[in-house]
């Protein structure tokens, strides 16, 4: 008796099938770190830069509801790598080589700070928080903070292998996004529960850093329109190909131009705390589509060369 | 001992018969490839040139994948093959980023070839691939472990494929590369590849 085949998958609709179609290709374009499970990997590092520059800025901005903010992020950004993974449950072995990994090195900074910040808001609950154990701790997640805001950038500079990400320029971008990201993460932590000043001082940052990352993206653009055939392909991709769309939309309008606009009558004007949420929220979509435009427009080197 | 491979690309004719040969050798899934042939035009008509050029892991000297792979998963044997412990990766795919060469694949899905489940082949050359994790050329070691050539060398119809001792100034790789002038991908990256072409 004929038994049923069990349903199967056509090859050529796999991943797999698509590189082979990329391989082909003058300018092959990186999937794995954008596209399926690789999309938790851009959300992981946009949760984990906000969620540390939240808790770092929590401590002359916002105090202890911006710190359970930036530990809750840092979290899921834990959660998000976790994801991420091919194999998520052998994660606690990419800890194995900080003397060469900057992943090795995140994960590190990483476990030093949930288990300091938590342990420093534990008993921050408790009432210990200025105990001599708890200040160790703070201090500890301050430098776990600093740290998981520093790394990331170095994690996509480091790979040779594509030309755009391959520059001292990304880790100080990333590094200025993250402190954006966790500012913006604080303004709305701070509309929810307003206190005198702390509004202005937030606006008057947002908007320094609203500018300077608007520099630095420009400069990126130049910068690696020049460096090669690769880099200016992947310019390309990022102004006029497969990233345009969401560079224009979602890193310069929502980013950069609402923001900065905002931010800059918001200092002129009064403006409603609904305006200043739309600053946040929008600033902090702008910075997960500079992670995901940057990660998009990553391109390969031509083989042959 | 450095292993090592010349690929001489005045003979490849770009029968795709190494590629082939890998895909039987190491029963690799759909759309992995460990080696594959680039076909490369040059020129405008009427003097257009095409050539075939394959390609696979090169097995640097000091590979980027190895720097980067955070479980170290991604080792070397002494006589130069840079291999992965597919024990330990853990699928994060920073190698395939580092690598200038694109050598690497991730198995997302281990799937077969024909509807109605996977052959008995399949069944059993599949026990070497885990999906999650990242695979890629190793030189056909278990073949070398037999005294056997890579399959893509053994199978190569135009012999245009030379391999061995790169750190043996007597071997037939090394005298090729002396005498041709074989080159490497991408020197100026230093990652020191294994590889070496022969232009055509």
């Amino acid at each position: 008796m004929a038994t049923a085949s069990p349903p199967q998958r056509s090859p050529l609709m796999t991943p797999s099938f698509l590189l082979a179609a990329d391989l082909k290709a003058r300018y092959r374009p990186q999937r794995e770190w954008v596209e399926g499970r690789g999309l938790f990997l851009i959300v992981a590092h946009f949760l984990s830069g906000a969620g540390a520059a939240a808790w770092l800025l929590a401590v002359p901005l916002n105090g202890p509801p911006g710190l359970v903010v930036g530990w809750v992020l840092v979290a899921l950004s834990g959660l998000a790598h976790l994801a991420f993974l091919g194999k998520p449950a052998r994660f606690w072995r990419m800890a194995r080589r900080p003397h060469s990994s900057w992943i090795s090195r995140g994960l590190l900074g990483l476990a030093v700070f949930l288990l300091s910040g938590g342990g420093f808001l534990g008993l921050a609950w408790l009432g210990q928080g200025g105990s001599a154990l708890g200040q160790g701790l703070f201090w500890l997640s301050l430098l776990g903070a600093a740290w998981l805001l520093v790394y990331k950038g170095f994690v996509w500079a480091s790979a040779k292998g594509i030309p755009l990400w391959n520059t001292p320029l990304v880790p100080i971008l990333y590094l200025v996004y993250g402190l954006r990201g966790g500012l913006a993460a604080l303004l709305l932590v701070a509309l929810a529960q307003p206190r005198a000043g702390e509004l202005a001082a937030m606006e008057t940052l947002k908007l320094w850093l609203g500018l300077s990352s608007a520099l630095l993206v420009l400069v990126y653009v130049a910068v690696m329109r020049g460096t090669g055939l690769t880099a200016a392909a992947s310019v390309r991709a990022l102004l006029r190909g497969q990233a345009a769309a969401v560079f224009y939309l979602g890193v310069v309008l929502l980013g950069l131009v609402w923001p900065i606009a905002l931010g800059a009558y918001a200092l002129a004007t009064p403006v409603s705390g609904v305006v200043l949420a739309s600053v946040g929220l929008t600033s902090l979509l702008g910075d997960l589509a500079l992670l995901y435009a940057v990660a998009r427009a990553g391109l390969y080197r031509p083989l042959p060369a | 001992m450095r292993l090592g491979m010349v690929i001489d690309l005045k003979k490849c004719i770009g029968c795709y018969g190494c590629a082939a040969a890998c895909k039987a050798e190491n029963a690799t899934p759909p759309g992995v490839l460990w080696c594959r042939v680039v076909k490369v035009e040059s020129g405008t008509y009427p003097q257009v040139r095409r050539i075939s050029v394959p390609l696979q892991c090169n097995h640097c000297g000091d590979p980027e994948c190895l720097k980067v792979c955070p479980t170290g998963a991604t080792f070397k044997h002494e006589n130069g093959i840079v291999d992965i412990d597919h024990e330990l990766c853990v699928g994060c795919r920073y190698c395939m980023m580092a690598c200038p060469y694109q050598a690497r694949t991730f198995q997302h899905q281990v799937l077969g070839y024909f509807p109605g489940g996977l052959t008995p082949y399949e069944q059993r050359g599949y026990q070497r691939h885990q999906e999650g994790t990242v695979s890629k050329c190793n030189f056909c070691l278990p073949r070398l472990e037999r005294g056997l050539e890579p399959a893509c060398v053994a199978n190569c119809m135009s012999r245009a494929r030379i391999f061995g001792d790169l750190d043996d100034p007597t071997s037939e790789v090394a005298r090729a590369i002396r005498e041709k002038g074989a080159q490497p991908l991408y020197p100026e990256l230093g990652t020191d590849p294994s590889i070496f072409y022969i232009a055509p």
